[in-house]
């Protein structure tokens, strides 16, 4: 039995009965718990969760698992500090959990094209990215269908399209908007039913850029694969390469050098401060205030510029390997970085006395796009987003990975949800980055950058804080391959938010509330 | 009327620009007397992702920072295909994306050029041959220039326009 156990996943041992329960309870590489459940015990352990305030934050199938049925279901439940996966052998259905955990419909759909699980009870059935012009009942993650090019139907007849909700009533009318967009932007479509300017109802659909990922993965060495989660998602490369570097860690017992971590922990704080950067300065240009803007999208190009001399990639790709780093980054060239960042303080300062002393910006952000708290748990929002809504997970501070127990990030939290909430936690994000990056360059030890790597087979769950939020990673080794990796990004949880934050805002109002929750679409792809 | 007054009088809120990067100005100002010379002074830019990692997106967006302005090159990204003399396309195609991207480029006037931006758009990158993607740009439309990189950095993107500004003069000259 795994030692200093969370209460609640106790508690749930305890419900399930037989003093003997406990003891089923395995401690996985990470401070995960695994609980492999018996058939008639699903249905009570997860209205006991539930019940129990337990969040669902992921939900993934694996084939030839167990021994015991085709498939593996791992449902990811957190509560507080405890992780808790309850896995669940099931060989073609098994009941939906989604009227029960809101969040589950998304990944129920995923499994359903993925694996072709039925779910019992599901209120949604609809394929989820696979798209009209794949064929019916085609399912790639199964390890029968082998990665190769698949030949699709070019045209779709009207009956065979996707159906959207239906939203009818007096005055209520339809704005597709999308796949391709207006701006420079990623494809997903956005059904908004309007009655005048007030967005009345919002369907998103999603998964136009969906690459295959996954599969792609499957029998490569996990050496190979870290190029491909580099390509998750862009501007998360080093949060996904550090995730699946963490996993295949933790399966193989590496512990890798301080001055690796000190690097790969600055690495991760200035892809956070890119990213935050970005979004104040789109936010800001969605309120056509260019001359904020531009202050923010200068500073933005000066840290990718930062990053290129660190790393030699301005999106830090390629220097994260197993075992710690490619190569060492010079004591002058972090000299360098010091410098930059108490420049990029003062001039963050000054941009944002001049956004928040200006009026007009101040009206378009406040009370704009609210996300209550209520669906923080429900939809298992996370990252600034949750911060902005009173929410109070981070990652870094709920499940400390590296050296992040030694450099506590402040816990940064506003309650109102609005857009003007996230700008400003974004805001207090950056200078707590700077802070931190400053403290860890002081403090950073010399030392080797890359310890010895022998990959062993196993299988251990990762989660890191992205810059948008709860990154989450799944690794299982097979004779010394990637047999499965699942990757679930903060995006593809907080992409149901936005359904309800539109909800009586102006389609005018969209694009910066949008911009405010700065969601990933080849993140949620895959 | 005395609030307009002080603004038109009072200091004006304006800094030094960030930069001044000779070889960007260069290849700026050569961009410029060829969108001159072939296109009427603006080249009209329709961005178009077909499935990349975003950071290609990243990279166009950043085309226009305060750090490269293009606009004052003569290039501009345009909101519809339907102003557009270029399609940039990025990330390699993907079947769920295919047939969006096909309507995109026909929705286009002739003459239309099509420039692939990234690895994956050149030839498919990490995913060709797998299940998801059709392949690299080339799949669907016909491609006049390719910018490879992972992703191709601004000023690499920059160059790119520049060589397709070549050819496009090229196909001018050769016109009856």
């Amino acid at each position: 039995m795994a030692n200093n156990i969370d209460i609640g996943i106790r508690a749930v041992c305890e419900f399930l009965g037989a003093a003997s329960t406990p003891d089923r309870i395995q401690a996985g590489c990470n401070s995960e718990n695994y609980l492999v459940l018996k058939d008639h015990e699903f249905e009570p352990a997860v209205s006991h969760l539930a019940a129990n305030k337990f969040v669902l934050i992921s939900l993934f199938c694996i084939e030839g698992f167990s021994d015991r049925a085709a498939h593996s279901l791992f449902y990811v439940f957190e509560r507080r500090n405890g992780i808790l996966v309850l896995v669940n052998d099931v060989n073609e259905t098994t009941l939906s959990v989604a009227s029960i955990f809101p969040s589950a419909s998304w990944f129920e759909r995923e499994c359903r094209d993925g694996f072709g699980i039925e779910f019992d009870g599901a209120f949604d059935t609809r394929r989820l990215f696979l798209h009209e012009s794949y064929p019916e009942n085609f399912h790639p993650l199964k390890k029968s269908f082998k990665n190769e090019p698949l030949f699709t139907k070019e045209t779709i007849n009207p009956v065979d399209e996707y159906q959207f909700r239906t939203v009818t009533g007096e005055g209520v009318y339809q704005v597709p908007v999308g796949p391709v967009h207006a701006g420079i932007i990623e494809p997903g479509h956005f059904r908004f039913s309007v009655i005048g300017e007030i967005i009345f109802n919002l369907e998103i659909r999603m998964f136009y850029k969906h690459r295959g990922i996954e599969k792609l993965s499957e029998g490569k060495s996990p050496h190979d694969c870290i190029r491909i989660t580099e390509a998750v998602s862009g501007d998360e490369s080093v949060a996904n390469a550090t995730a699946f570097c963490l996993a295949v860690e933790r399966i193989s017992g590496i512990s890798i050098p301080e001055r690796a971590w000190y690097l790969r922990t600055i690495m991760l704080e200035l892809e956070r401060i890119c990213s935050h950067l970005g979004d104040l300065a789109g936010m800001l240009v969605d309120v056509a205030f260019p001359l904020g803007a531009s202050q923010f999208s200068v500073l933005r190009e000066e840290c990718f510029r930062q990053c290129d001399c660190q790393t030699g990639s301005r999106f830090q790709r390629g220097i994260i390997c197993i075992g710690g780093l490619e190569k060492d980054i010079p004591g002058g060239t972090i000299n360098d970085l010091l410098l930059f960042i108490r420049q990029l303080r003062k001039r963050c300062r000054i941009g944002l006395k001049i956004v928040l002393s200006t009026t007009s910006v101040i009206d378009r952000f406040a009370t704009t796009g609210v996300i209550p708290g209520t669906l923080l748990r429900p939809l298992n929002i996370t990252g600034p987003v949750a911060r902005a809504s009173g929410g109070k997970v981070d990652v870094r501070l709920d499940h400390p990975y590296g050296i992040y127990e030694k450099y506590v990030p402040k816990r940064q939290r506003l309650q109102d949800g609005d857009v003007l909430s996230r700008f400003t936690i974004k805001a207090s994000e950056i200078m707590d980055s700077l802070d931190l990056i400053e403290q860890l360059i002081a403090d950073i030890p010399a030392g080797d950058i890359q310890s010895e790597a022998q990959v062993q087979d196993g299988f251990a769950l990762s989660l890191v804080e992205s810059a948008r939020g709860q990154n989450l990673c799944f690794v299982w080794i097979k004779d010394g391959a990637i047999e499965r990796y699942k990757v679930r990004t903060a995006s593809f949880c907080n992409w149901l938010a936005i359904e309800h934050a539109v909800q009586g805002n102006i389609i005018p109002d969209f694009p910066v509330i949008n911009k405010s929750m700065n969601l990933s679409y080849a993140g949620t792809d895959l | 009327m005395v609030n307009a007054l002080t603004c038109l009088l009072k200091k004006k809120v304006t800094e030094d620009y960030p930069v001044h990067d000779e070889n960007l100005e260069a290849i700026g100002l050569k961009i410029k007397a060829d969108i001159n010379a072939v296109f009427g002074r603006s080249l009209a830019i329709r961005e178009l992702d077909t499935g990349s990692d975003n950071a290609t997106e990243i990279e166009i967006n950043n085309l226009n920072n305060p750090f490269y302005d293009v606009e004052r090159f003569g290039i501009t990204f345009v909101a519809s295909p339907r102003h557009a003399d270029v399609l940039m396309v990025t990330g390699a195609i993907t079947h769920n994306m295919a047939t969006a991207a096909r309507k995109t480029y026909d929705a286009m006037p002739s003459p239309k050029f099509v420039v692939a931006v990234g690895d994956d758009a050149c030839n498919g990158g990490i995913y060709a041959g797998t299940y998801a993607v059709l392949g690299g740009a080339e799949k669907i439309f016909p491609v006049d220039l390719k910018i490879p990189g992972n992703p191709p950095a601004p000023a690499a993107i920059l160059a790119g326009i520049l060589a397709l500004m070549k050819r496009a003069k090229d196909m001018k000259r050769r016109e009856p």
